[in-house]
């Protein structure tokens, strides 16, 4: 595993350091020090914007940040001739196994769902995928209270998941909607493309 | 350990020129408690620093005095002088004043560096100076390890036309007069990373004088007005509300950036200063989702030669931006307003 050793070094060198060996020296495994905050930020967002998984340790005042993933060089970043807010928020995906909120009473969950689903749209574009699975595709189906809202959602170009498998199970699958069909294999690959995944 | 080519050269050139400000907290420890003399005649001093300082001479004619000087931005000579030099000249414009005369500051690496290098730095200085009207009386120049190049630039205005940063109202609507992301994307320049038409939209407004967007301003009734330098858009405007009992609300969707500073935040190529202006103001700034997860970044980039913010009266706002862009800042907008509340709070949304 190769080591970098940023220390001393001020922006943008440190990023730059781990540039060169992702994208040159094709390391997928490598630690870099530096001993700034700042420096440590900036090196964690670009092993992000590389796919690549890290993890920080602080020691003897340094940060160590590990990084692994797949080496190589990205085509050159497409640069968006001006500002749009919605390429550049985190993306969200909501992942619902079921169609009340919490556990107490089941009526009170059921109504606190809708108001939930409802209430989706204040995410403005941070909002990337609805996941539907388990008991959560009964609010994709005919009658569901919140079917007009979800459409709504979709409409504003938010991709909405419903597991077959699940549909099948309930008997569901002519019921659908809204969304789209799905299987597991989407889903793991929507969850691990996603910023932050909220689970309901 | 083998050391490549391209890390030895990165290690050879690791510096952060733009964004050389000292820290602001930093700074403010530094000048807490000072005694500091007085004088019936200072107008704007360091007991509420500003752009830049203000002494009356008579009833009619205050005298602006301000110095900028930092190191290399560009590798450009002549337009790293411009920069520069349009960067020091600014403060002038922010506190609404014209410029007048002005001295040289500069530090050059003697042996290491050619001396036409300085020669040229000094030409896109002058170029600079002409174009604001400013006669250049003279300078000092040290050795140093670090090229540095700035000006100390003194100008005029009438004690009762002093725009300070502080004197905002609520209703005003706040417009920037350039686009932010500067810092950013000078320091992925460093890393050869940004195509030609992006950096040199990004360095022609570095080089563009603030004087046009002060002459519209003057011909309005204008609030308050500061220009975007080290702290970044958001660090200055927590400047103007801290202490105004009054808040900000930004709509990011109307600030300018310049193209692929978002996306240069997004891989981790920023100045360190983003981080330390954001650890400094942040707690004074709401992010609502609808900002995004980098453009934040942007909001607290340093910027070198930035735009000015000027709070106006709401019914003058959209007279004076359509001023603006006449002459010449095209991308001049309304990025959002001042509030009553809460107080000393930036809503980004």
């Amino acid at each position: 595993m190769k080591e970098i050793d940023a220390r001393g070094l001020s922006c943008p060198a440190p990023v730059l350091l781990t540039k060169a060996a992702i994208e040159e020296e094709r390391e997928g495994r490598l630690t870099i020090i530096v001993d700034n905050k700042a420096s440590k930020e900036n090196v964690v967002l670009f092993l992000e914007s590389k796919n690549f998984g890290f993890s920080v340790t602080e020691k003897n005042g340094g940060f160590y940040i590990t990084g692994e993933g797949s080496p190589g060089v990205d085509p050159a970043p497409e640069l968006a001739s001006s500002y749009d807010p919605s390429e550049e928020t985190g993306k969200i995906i909501i992942m619902a196994a079921t169609d009340r909120i919490g556990h107490g009473d089941d009526e009170l969950g059921r109504k606190l769902m809708i108001n939930f689903i409802k209430t989706l749209k204040e995410m403005g574009p941070s909002l990337w995928r609805l996941v539907f699975i388990n008991g959560g595709v009964k609010l994709t189906v005919t009658g569901s209270e919140v079917l007009p809202d979800l459409q709504a959602l979709e409409a504003s170009r938010i991709k909405i998941l419903v597991c077959g498998t699940c549909l099948t199970h309930f008997d569901l699958l002519d019921e659908k909607k809204v969304g789209e069909t799905t299987n597991m294999l989407d889903i793991v690959t929507a969850l691990q493309l996603a910023d932050k995944v909220i689970n309901i | 350990m083998a050391t490549s080519p391209t890390e030895q050269k990165l290690r050879e050139t690791a510096s952060c020129g733009c964004a050389a400000k000292l820290p602001p907290g930093e700074l403010a420890d530094a000048l807490k408690g000072l005694d500091l003399p007085t004088d019936k005649n200072l107008l704007v001093g360091l007991d509420r620093p500003d752009d830049a300082g203000v002494y009356r001479i008579t009833d009619d004619i205050a005298m602006i005095q301000t110095v900028d000087f930092f190191t290399q931005v560009v590798e450009d000579p002549y337009r790293f002088g411009m920069i520069a030099a349009a960067n020091a000249l600014s403060d002038i414009y922010a506190m609404g004043g014209v410029p007048r005369t002005a001295l040289n500051i500069v530090a050059f690496p003697l042996g290491v560096m050619d001396l036409a290098v300085l020669r040229r730095i000094l030409e896109g200085g002058i170029e600079k100076m002409k174009e604001a009207g400013v006669v250049l009386m003279g300078g000092h120049s040290i050795q140093d390890k670090e090229l540095k190049y700035g000006l100390a630039v003194t100008g005029f205005i009438h004690p009762s036309r002093v725009l300070t940063k502080k004197s905002l109202c609520e209703g005003d609507r706040l417009i920037l007069t350039k686009p932010i992301g500067t810092g950013i994307i000078t320091t992925a320049m460093k890393a050869d990373m940004v195509p030609e038409d992006i950096s040199e939209s990004a360095v022609n407004a570095m080089t563009r004088l603030n004087k046009a967007a002060a002459e519209a301003a003057s011909e309005f009734t204008v609030h308050a007005c500061t220009d975007i330098t080290g702290f970044g858009l958001l660090g200055h405007l927590a400047e103007m509300v801290e202490g105004s009992g009054l808040g900000a609300r930004i709509d990011t969707s109307k600030v300018p950036v310049f193209p692929g500073a978002v996306d240069f935040a997004r891989m981790g190529l920023m100045p360190a200063a983003v981080h330390k202006n954001r650890d400094f103001r942040g707690w004074m700034v709401s992010f609502a989702p609808s900002a995004g997860r980098f453009l934040p970044y942007v909001c607290f980039d340093p910027q070198t030669s930035g735009g000015l913010l000027v709070s106006v009266a709401q019914e003058d706002a959209d007279s004076l931006l359509t001023k603006i862009r006449q002459y010449g800042d095209n991308a001049a907008a309304i990025i959002g307003e001042v509030v009553r509340g809460p107080d000393e709070k930036i809503i980004v949304e």
